[in-house]
């Protein structure tokens, strides 16, 4: 990899060395009670005082809440009236307010690193709550080795680099798009990214959007035109992000694209898809119907062009008697380029739940069928051209089951194959299954619909409105509990219809009620889309609920833990359509700021060579994990010329792994040097005066 | 009168949780904001909290950062205590007029020592902090973490006795302020104007407002905060501890009586909340939540839910019909029990909170000439795709000032907002493009 050459001060110059640290160290040291967090099980005045008997220690206080404005203000009057040079912090974890008091402590004019943080909360308080005396007594522990660490401390100034003006957006449905359209707005460059062939994702599937009525596709096309007309995007589809490296302000990244086979100016596109012989089940109706090798999901998509299926075309040519001027090429073969951007929004959204044969008679009953593929039966382009039928025979009478998929209780429900089961809800489908409950009644007002569910979670902006009319619309609601789970079963032989639903129904003080039906529709909920290469190419991580994981749903709901990655739409959780947009302008605002001014700061925590005591052994290079973070560089030294390591600040990431290795300990880690580590680990388990205090 | 001028980019209207992302997310792009907000200090309804969902970090955690964030950020001109009088377009974007309310306290010279408060004589009930719940003085600093910390007064309830005039070491102390008004010149405008909850005195057969041991939820949050008035949770008719708690869901929500037929989204998850926050304050009390469908829609809401189900919380489906009280003045909820045949029941219990909804705090239709939807909150005419537009161009809305939402949501569409006026502002700049990047790679190669 190239060495970068704007970064701005290469070694980071420090004024470390200038300001320093011969100043005989004045340590204010500030318990916070977190508003009882922390208060409720450590005793801060205990902690305080004991603080007070430790050199170096001049300013020892506990307030409610230190990261409050007046909170703040302690700090500061203390660092320009005491001349506090050091402040060590109690308080939450680390990831909350580092940056918070990183600010205080540099706009009373010191230098932002001369401050410590450590976590009483996450790593006392809130695990050690029964045992108050243990957890102060550490708190005091703790904190000692704040002190130890601050009287160590060197000033340090962040590695600052320029950055590209230039997002990578994964993900061509509304939210990628969304995103995208705002970032180029705003000025940056943007590219983006879509691994199917055709832009839009799950939402061109849709037939009418919640809670407008619009039209999903007219919508969705609004969006997708002022894209295309936004001369700072690119757009790549058919296209996959396979290797990352760098950070925020200068990641490289490379795509791999697969070819189209056809170009945008082919015409014959219907007597070439009607040549093709080979017939597969076809993704855009949810397997409803079938499609050919060559082919496009809908007319009107975007592109508009039809594409090879290059898994299944069987390379027979008969579409390329339609291909004149050699518009469809069977040869085509993917490509791969590299981009350079500064940050990367990730909108690979969901994918739908797809029950276990047999769950709920899935698979086992052509009759039980899933909201998505009912979606695409209701449409007027879709399977059944909007007719509501199913095998050929007309349907009276469905049932539409909640939370396929969502809500799942541990030991209730059959876990997939990776152990999970999925225990959030999904948000949108109550909403979405009365949205079409009510499309069946008002389009087919003969055909009956039985709405089982748990909670109707109508939460959203104009959604109670589907739920109101559905009760108007005479759409019969049964409540199940998630215990007793519905049971679709073959009808008796003489039953005019196929199927029965049996449900313990608690709105009739649970009552066993059967239900014959032509149809059952599973609400099927969210599930992310499986994106494990991008989450390990990214060291993004997913949660609990295999969702991309925010750092706080608060306090940066859009960012992950790596700076300049950040989340936009279902990839972070269910989401409406509107919650998808309005995340991904969220997304979009945060890329602009960490890139509109063209230039990003690191933290300075990498490794720095102590040039006197490097012999060269060249061992630090060797153990590296990181490429272009360190090497040898052959210099002059008393007149001869000898080896010496240099670390490139941007490339490292200060793991420390040099450190260990180097037999001259010439290297270490700014801000985590092995001195400050002693220091930190003889004050954890040294007899500190605090002991009596404690008792 | 004194006139000032300001000009920035963009003028933001209320200064709660929306507001202040919205500003810090404009600010920190290079933008100029004007930020206004009517009460003496920003934070909104959020910095009343005791802890949020479904991280239970204290509301103060989470909103204080930002208020200060907000009080320091260069680009960031902050108007308390001060109220958007009129707004016009011109060639431009627009000119609003701001009154900065008097606060009969020099607010460049205090210093928030509260040096007055400790001298007035006057006590009164804290009825724009606590719900009356503990008195405060004439002269004040609204609350310990108020942004700016500045004292103002209530001039309607002082007697002029001028203890506070002396008492100031900063001499900030000035009877006879008039308002200031401030010309505000701004390209465009975000409004996060927010909500009030429903009044809980509004229905009638829930004791409209007359009995003692209902309350309502934002009253809870006070009684729940570290900050609060108390420091425990008592009942306010005779302050003992509840035994027995009973929260009322659906108080002001899907209520077609009360004119509000749509739900408030937040009331389920903030009784779950507080619920779980009692079980730990009193763990001997009997807490039972009365709903009819339990929304916990969100990222880790229904595992929050499903861990109060644990804890021991009883969930009774079924709408509270009437709320009386016995002798001691223990509310008795009649309801109907449909998980034991429809059964209808009286339960009594020693406190009752009502789960109470959110309506629009304000119409901005005559002022900013922007459109309000039936609901009350204001229109959004992109609604799917441009969740932060209005009716009117370049003007912006956020928070729950465009319909009920919780506070990570408000903070996601704050951010949508940001956005949105961010890119109205390049317009009108007439940004060049970045740079063309135009390739025929999406098309085909061979």
């Amino acid at each position: 990899m190239p060495e970068r050459s704007e970064i701005l001060n290469p070694n980071g110059k420090d004024r470390a060395d200038r300001e320093s640290t011969d100043q005989e160290p004045k340590i204010g040291v500030y318990i916070c009670h977190c508003g009882g967090n922390i208060s409720d099980t450590v005793d801060p005045q205990k902690v305080v005082e004991a603080l007070k008997k430790l050199p170096n220690v001049v300013v020892s206080r506990d307030y409610p809440f230190m990261c409050s404005d007046p909170g703040q203000a302690l700090i500061t009057e203390d660092i320009q009236e005491k001349g506090v040079n050091r402040v060590v912090v109690g308080a939450c974890s680390i990831f909350l307010h580092e940056q918070t008091f990183r600010r205080t402590v540099a706009r009373a004019g010191l230098n932002p690193y001369l401050y410590y943080h450590i976590g009483l909360r996450e790593q006392d308080s809130w695990v050690h709550h029964d045992h108050p005396e243990e957890a102060t007594d550490k708190a005091i522990r703790m904190m000692s080795a704040g002190v130890a660490k601050a009287r160590l401390m060197h000033p340090l100034e962040p590695v600052r680099l320029s950055a590209e003006k230039h997002a990578l957006v994964i993900g061509g449905g509304v939210a990628g798009l969304r995103s995208a359209l705002d970032i180029a707005r705003m000025g940056l460059k943007v590219t983006l990214v879509e691994k199917d062939h055709f832009l839009g994702g799950r939402m061109a599937h849709l037939e009418k959007v919640f809670p407008t009525g619009e039209d999903a596709r007219t919508l969705l096309h609004e969006l997708i035109k002022e894209v295309l007309a936004e001369p700072n995007i690119t757009i790549h589809t058919g296209a996959q992000v396979v290797a990352v490296q760098g950070y925020v302000g200068n990641f490289q990244i490379r795509i791999q694209q697969q070819p189209r086979g056809v170009t945008g100016d082919f015409r014959e596109v219907d007597e070439a898809i009607d040549a093709c012989p080979v017939e597969v089940p076809d993704e855009f109706n949810y397997g409803l119907s079938t499609r050919k090798a060559i082919y496009r999901p809908y007319r009107g998509c975007f592109p508009s062009g039809p594409v090879i299926d290059w898994e299944h075309c069987n390379h027979c040519e008969q579409c390329l008697k339609f291909s004149q001027n050699g518009e469809i090429n069977l040869k085509s073969e993917p490509i791969e380029f590299e981009i350079e951007a500064g940050a990367v929004v990730v909108a690979t959204g969901f994918k739908p739940y797809e029950p276990f044969p047999g769950e709920f008679g899935y698979k086992k009953f052509p009759e039980v069928i899933t909201l998505p593929q009912m979606e695409r039966i209701l449409s007027k382009e879709g399977p059944t051209d909007g007719k509501l039928e199913w095998n050929g025979h007309p349907v009276r009478s469905i049932a539409m089951i909640h939370c396929v998929g969502s809500r799942q209780i541990d030991g209730v429900h059959e876990p997939q194959a990776d152990g999970n089961v999925n225990n959030y809800c999904s948000r949108v489908c109550c909403t979405a299954t009365l949205n079409v409950a009510n499309l069946i009644r008002e389009g087919f007002p003969n055909v009956s619909v039985f709405d089982i569910y748990q909670d109707i979670r109508t939460y959203g902006r104009g959604h109670e409105d589907y739920y109101l009319r559905a009760s108007k619309n005479r759409v019969t609601f049964l409540r199940y509990f998630a215990e007793e789970i519905p049971e679709v079963a073959q009808a008796p032989l003489d039953s005019e219809y196929p199927l029965l639903v049996r449900v313990k129904d608690h709105l009739t003080w649970g009552e066993e009620i059967e239900i014959p039906v032509d149809l059952v529709v599973l609400a099927v909920g969210m599930m992310p889309s499986p994106v494990d290469d991008l989450i390990d190419m990214l060291k993004i991580s997913p949660g609990s609920d295999r969702f991309l994981l925010e750092v706080h749903p608060k306090l940066r709901p859009v960012e992950t833990a790596v700076t300049g990655v950040v989340l936009a739409g279902t990839a972070q959780g269910p989401m409406s359509i509107q919650e998808s947009s309005a995340a991904a302008e969220a997304a979009a605002s945060k890329v602009a700021v960490l890139l509109g001014q063209g230039k990003v700061e690191l933290e300075p925590y990498v490794a720095k060579v102590d040039p006197n005591r490097c012999q060269g052994s060249g061992e630090c290079v060797r153990v590296c994990p990181q490429e272009g973070a360190i090497r040898l560089e052959t210099i002059g030294v008393n007149g001869s010329s000898a080896q010496r390591a240099v670390v490139t600040p941007s490339m490292c990431n200060g793991c420390g792994i040099c450190v260990s290795s180097c037999p001259n300990q010439a290297i270490d880690v700014q801000g985590w040097r092995l001195d400050e580590y002693e220091a930190m680990v003889d004050a954890v388990t040294e007899e500190i005066p605090a002991q009596e205090a404690v008792v | 009168m004194a006139s000032n001028k300001l000009t920035v980019d963009v003028l933001v209207v209320g200064g709660g949780i929306a507001g202040m992302q919205a500003s810090l997310d404009m600010a920190n792009q290079g933008y100029q904001v004007a930020l206004v907000e009517k009460n003496p200090s920003i934070g909104g309804k959020m910095i009343g909290l005791s802890k949020v969902f479904p991280t239970l970090d204290c509301a103060s955690c989470i909103t204080t950062p930002k208020m200060a964030a907000v009080a320091h950020h260069e680009n960031i001109h902050l108007l308390t205590y001060s109220e958007v009088q009129t707004v016009k377009r011109n060639e431009s974007g627009f000119i609003a007029q701001v009154m900065k309310k008097p606060r009969y306290v020099r607010e460049e010279d205090c210093t928030g020592c509260r040096s007055c408060e400790l001298v007035c004589p006057i006590d009164l009930p804290d009825v724009e902090n606590e719900f009356g719940r503990i008195a405060r003085r004439v002269v004040y600093v609204p609350f310990a973490t108020a942004v700016p910390q500045k004292a103002v007064v209530d001039i309607d309830s002082c007697i002029f006795c001028g203890k506070c005039l002396k008492a100031c070491p900063a001499d900030a102390v000035d009877f006879t302020q008039e308002p200031e008004y401030v010309e505000i010149e701004a390209k465009t405008i975000i409004l996060a104007t927010g909500y009030q909850v429903t009044p809980y005195d509004a229905k009638e057969q829930y004791g409209g407002g007359k009995l003692l041991n209902v309350i309502d939820g934002l009253m809870m949050e006070r009684l729940l905060a570290p900050t609060g008035p108390y420091g425990h949770v008592l009942r306010p008719s005779d302050g003992k501890q509840p035994e027995s708690i009973a929260y009322v869901q659906c108080a002001g929500s899907r209520d077609e009586t009360l004119g509000v037929p749509y739900c408030s989204r937040v009331c389920c998850m903030y009784a779950i909340k507080q619920a779980m926050l009692l079980a730990g304050a009193l763990p001997m009390a009997d807490i039972t939540i009365y709903y009819m469908d339990i929304r916990t829609f969100g990222k880790g809401y229904e595992q929050f839910y499903q861990n109060a189900k644990a804890m021991g919380i009883e969930f009774v489906k079924g709408k509270v019909a009437r709320i009386e009280e016995d002798e001691d003045q223990n509310p008795i909820i009649r309801v109907e029990l449909i998980d034991e045949g429809s059964r209808v029941a009286e339960r009594t219990h020693d406190l009752v909170v009502l789960s109470v909804g959110m309506l629009p705090s304000w119409n901005p239709q005559a002022m900013f000439g922007v459109q309000v939807a039936d609901d009350g909150f204001v229109e959004q005419p992109s609604f799917n795709l441009s969740p932060a537009m209005t009716t009117q161009p370049g003007i912006y809305a956020t928070g729950t000032a465009t319909g009920p939402m919780d506070i990570v949501d408000s903070i996601m569409i704050a951010g949508a907002a940001a956005s949105e006026a961010t890119a109205y502002l390049q317009s009108l700049d007439g940004r060049e493009p970045a740079g063309s990047l135009v390739e025929e790679r999406s098309v085909v190669h061979a």
